[in-house]
């Protein structure tokens, strides 16, 4: 599903964010990626939406080859994905129901199939009740539901999650890690870049861990720390 | 088309609009402001033209006969003025009759009746279709046998003629100059709603929105602001025509101006669509600049 070989990204200023980077996502598959702040976690997923450009290797996403995409192709590349931010992202000015809906709007939904989606995914996430309300009615943890729902409201394959719960409190967090799981229960394949611990060890699930651009670690039913998990796999 | 989309589509590009009223308001004030200007800029001009063609229409190239012309030779002048396609009319005025005009212009200022003899000659009286070609058509009489001399405006001619060439140039770049400021103004002003509106453009963005479809509200707001300024400046303009043109042709009877040199709907028209024009090239650019980032 997710495809990366010997991928590097230098930004233009010569910081090397991501340095030979390769690594396999199988569909349906749950992995985090953690690692201290400014190792690269949010470069990597950057690189899977084409928000950065490669400057070397391969990327395939869902076989689209990311790293040869055309400009104009790059909105076709984002509807196969669904893309959850540690700051929502939400409009302050439409209500949930017309943050999840605007999604599929400015992507040219019919208005049926926008009147069908919308109340599933709504219901998939537990905010049906709430779909008037406005963001700033909302708590930490219900925003970032409406994000997630705005996320999967096109049917992405895959869903890719950018610190989801750092702006949250621990019942929160909590909440919108069980919603992920639920998600990728469902087929979603899901990538969480985290440097939440608890949230990694509690899971235990796939961990891929960065250091300095550089996978360092990749266990199956991984803890955060290196080493305290079973069936390492080193590669990078 | 399904109706919900085009609901979704108007109301955002509606409710943009109405968000950024100072903005728009901006906007909008810049292109009535540049539409008034070039208005009255176009009135000027059309004047101009037209006191322009109206001296030299008066204009006539005076063919003086030799005394000694022979019937034929005269009538071979005329056969060659009735022929000559950039001549409108050419009038055979003999010198009985150009004393008894020349009597009646200088009537009591001068005693024709001294004269014991007709001074003057015969002559052909041209006027040309077009004002460049009387230099052309006066040396071409000249050739003629029987012609003694030809007299017209030579130099007032010229003037006018060089003064009407320059008046094209220097407005052919006043317009330029108007545009290139308006749309300097109006694509700031859009940027400002496009910075406004980052959030919204990162997300359509993310969620995989073409570039269309993202310049699409932005090209009608645009497109909107240009034309109700252009509405205003039109307005604005139709105010001032009614209300002070006559008084300036009645402070200013000398200038010989007259209130309808231009076809005034065809101008509003032009203004108006000058309006879209300037909104929709705006805003095309200036999100463009913000999409390439």
């Amino acid at each position: 599903m997710i495809s990366l070989r010997g991928v590097s990204l230098v930004y233009p200023n010569g910081v090397r964010a991501i340095d030979n980077v390769s690594l396999e996502i199988a569909k349906g598959e749950f992995v985090f990626l953690v690692g201290h702040s400014g190792t690269g976690k949010s470069s990597l997923l950057r690189l899977l939406y084409r928000e950065a450009k490669s400057t070397g290797g391969e990327i395939t996403v869902d076989g689209i080859r990311v790293d040869r995409l055309r400009r104009n192709r790059i909105p076709a590349l984002r509807r196969h994905l669904g893309v959850v931010f540690q700051d929502f992202k939400l409009l302050s000015d439409k209500t949930v129901w017309e943050n999840v809906a605007f999604a599929m709007q400015v992507t040219g939904a019919h208005t049926r199939d926008v009147m069908r989606q919308v109340p599933r995914v709504l219901d998939l996430v537990g905010l049906s009740h709430k779909s008037r309300m406005y963001p700033s009615e909302l708590s930490g943890g219900e925003q970032q539901r409406t994000a997630i729902a705005r996320a999967l409201v096109n049917n992405p394959k895959i869903l890719l999650c950018d610190e989801p719960t750092g702006n949250l409190d621990p019942t929160n967090t909590t909440e919108i890690t069980a919603l992920l799981q639920r998600i990728n229960l469902k087929g979603t394949t899901v990538v969480v870049a985290t440097h939440n611990q608890a949230v990694v060890d509690r899971m235990r699930r796939r961990v891929v861990r960065l250091d300095d651009g550089r996978i360092t670690a990749d266990e199956e039913r991984g803890y955060y720390y290196l080493g305290l998990g079973q069936g390492q796999v080193l590669s990078g | 088309m399904d109706s919900g989309k085009v609901k979704f589509f108007l109301g955002e590009v509606l409710r943009n609009f109405s968000r950024n009223t100072g903005m728009q308001a901006t906007a909008i004030g810049t292109v009535a402001i540049t539409i008034v200007l070039l208005g009255l800029f176009m009135f000027a001009r059309a004047e101009l033209a037209k006191l322009g063609a109206t001296l030299l229409d008066q204009i006539e190239v005076s063919a003086y006969l030799r005394p000694d012309a022979t019937p034929a030779q005269v009538a071979a002048v005329g056969r060659v003025l009735a022929q000559d396609p950039r001549v409108a009319t050419a009038q055979f005025v003999s010198k009985r009759q150009g004393l008894a005009e020349l009597r009646e212009r200088t009537k009591g200022t001068i005693d024709t009746g001294l004269l014991t003899e007709n001074p003057l000659p015969d002559k052909f009286r041209i006027k040309v279709r077009d004002p460049d070609d009387v230099a052309a058509v006066a040396a071409n009489v000249r050739r003629l046998a029987g012609i003694n001399n030809v007299v017209y405006g030579q130099k007032i001619v010229q003037r006018l003629l060089q003064l009407g060439a320059v008046l094209r140039r220097v407005s052919v770049g006043v317009i330029a100059v108007f545009f290139v400021v308006a749309g300097i103004i109006i694509s700031n002003t859009i940027r400002l709603t496009v910075f406004a509106r980052r959030r919204e453009i990162a997300i359509m963005q993310l969620v995989g929105a073409t570039n269309t479809y993202i310049r699409l509200p932005f090209i009608c707001e645009g497109l909107l602001a240009g034309l109700i300024g252009a509405l205003l400046a039109v307005g604005l303009l139709a105010i001032a025509r009614a209300t002070l043109l006559p008084r300036l042709l009645e402070a200013l009877p000398w200038a010989q101006l007259t209130a309808a040199p231009l076809d005034t709907r065809v101008l509003a028209g032009e203004l108006i669509l000058v309006g879209a024009a300037i909104g929709i090239a705006a805003s095309w650019v200036s999100v463009g600049r913000h999409l390439r980032t």
